[in-house]
């Protein structure tokens, strides 16, 4: 393979793939979106390391991007854990919940009406009917309710 | 640095530029992502998917590319997957369909990494990401979100941050791709890889990592063990506070 026109593409994707995951943090304000979308920077620096690593003909990328996915996933475990922290406290996923921190003299958020959610728009999935129903046990209903 | 990117802006032809079919992509996909990110109603969804298939294709086109068509089909189909995943992660309302994109975004990234000849990086790719941390961000959302469209889901911030946002994401990605042109033609005679692409990859990288990286190793293995300890005890430390708190409040 040519290697110059290699490096070029895989440079301009995992340049995409970081500005897509940039913006996904600048714009969503659902915590587990944002996380991911760090997530997806991540990833873009990744291809970027692995493909100069290639280039040069050397490990060093490669061996860079084991150690990017050793510390995303160090990164995964606090910061979903703290997620979880801070929904059982705000019962939301909403980062502007959290502008209460924000200093003196910073205006804060407001948000604007969103129309209501018209529940015929919410796909639910649509589940055919198939075989027969099973008889239950009742001795087993007794102790287990959810049956 | 900035003396490299002053020469590398300095020396650009607006000619060169415009005519440079990647610099439209990246414009039509920001206008895309402007439309496809969720703000009050999903009415500019189908435009902006348009616009998406119309900057990803002139992308694509516009990606240098001198390899035997089997092989760059190949790597057209895999940046076209990572990237319309990458968007729909970012544009989903649902926090799960969004993590489910993502995980598909990790596939396609693994395959880019498989293309490359990095076998080991992509199948740990699968492992850790799209094995462990996917599965476990599907059990925090099932935990933190038992209903999905929620308002924040559906607007996000203002309609001026987002425009601000998507213009300076594109900005960012214009200006990578016009060093990267400028860089391109000055790169000269590659290294040829060097046991990158023969059969004992796998076992070449064990030997490098281990022999000349092995004090990194023992930092990132002792990191994994305070990433986990310091997990459990944010999650021990606020479940004993909200007992607290529950104590007091039934009091």
């Amino acid at each position: 393979m040519n290697e110059v026109p290699l490096l070029q593409n895989y440079l301009v994707t995992s340049s995409l793939l970081f500005g897509i995951g940039l913006l996904g943090f600048m714009v969503r304000r659902n915590m587990i979106v944002m996380f991911l979308s760090v997530e997806m920077m991540l990833q873009g620096i990744s291809l970027s390391f692995a493909a100069w690593g290639r280039f040069h003909g050397n490990w060093d990328g490669q061996i860079m991007v084991l150690f990017i996915i050793a510390v995303a996933g160090c990164e995964a475990a606090i910061a979903l854990a703290l997620i979880l922290v801070l929904v059982q406290r705000s019962q939301t996923l909403d980062v502007a919940h959290w502008q209460q921190l924000h200093e003196d003299g910073q205006s804060r958020f407001n948000e604007p009406s969103v129309p209501a959610t018209d529940p015929s728009r919410i796909p639910w999935p649509q589940l055919t009917p198939a075989g027969i129903e099973p008889e239950t046990d009742p001795e087993a209903e007794s102790h287990r309710k959810r049956i | 640095m900035t003396v490299s990117c002053k020469l590398c802006l300095a020396t650009i032809d607006p000619a060169v530029l415009i005519r440079n079919p990647l610099i439209w992509g990246i414009l039509c996909g920001s206008v895309a992502l402007a439309l496809l990110l969720p703000y009050r109603s999903r009415q500019a969804r189908w435009p902006g998917v348009v616009m998406g298939i119309l900057g990803t294709g002139l992308v694509i086109t516009g990606l240098p590319l001198e390899l035997h068509w089997s092989e760059a089909g190949l790597f057209y189909v895999l940046t076209v997957i990572t990237l319309v995943s990458a968007v729909a992660t970012i544009s989903m309302e649902n926090a799960v369909y969004a993590a489910i994109w993502f995980a598909l975004s990790l596939l396609g990234t693994a395959g880019l990494f498989f293309f490359q000849g990095a076998q080991f990086v992509a199948v740990a790719t699968i492992v850790v990401y799209a094995g462990a941390i996917v599965v476990t961000l599907l059990f925090v959302i099932m935990l933190a979100q038992p209903d999905g469209q929620a308002t924040y889901d559906r607007i996000s911030w203002a309609r001026s941050s987002k425009t601000v946002s998507v213009i300076t994401a594109a900005l960012l990605v214009t200006l990578l791709t016009i060093t990267l042109e400028q860089v391109g033609p000055s790169l000269s005679a590659p290294t040829l890889p060097t046991g990158l692409l023969e059969k004992e990859h796998v076992a070449l990288l064990g030997k490098h990592l281990f022999t000349e990286h092995l004090i990194e190793i023992e930092i990132a293995g002792t990191l994994l063990l305070v990433a986990l300890v310091g997990a459990v005890a944010v999650l021990i430390h606020a479940k004993e506070e909200s007992s607290l708190d529950s104590i007091s409040n039934d009091e």
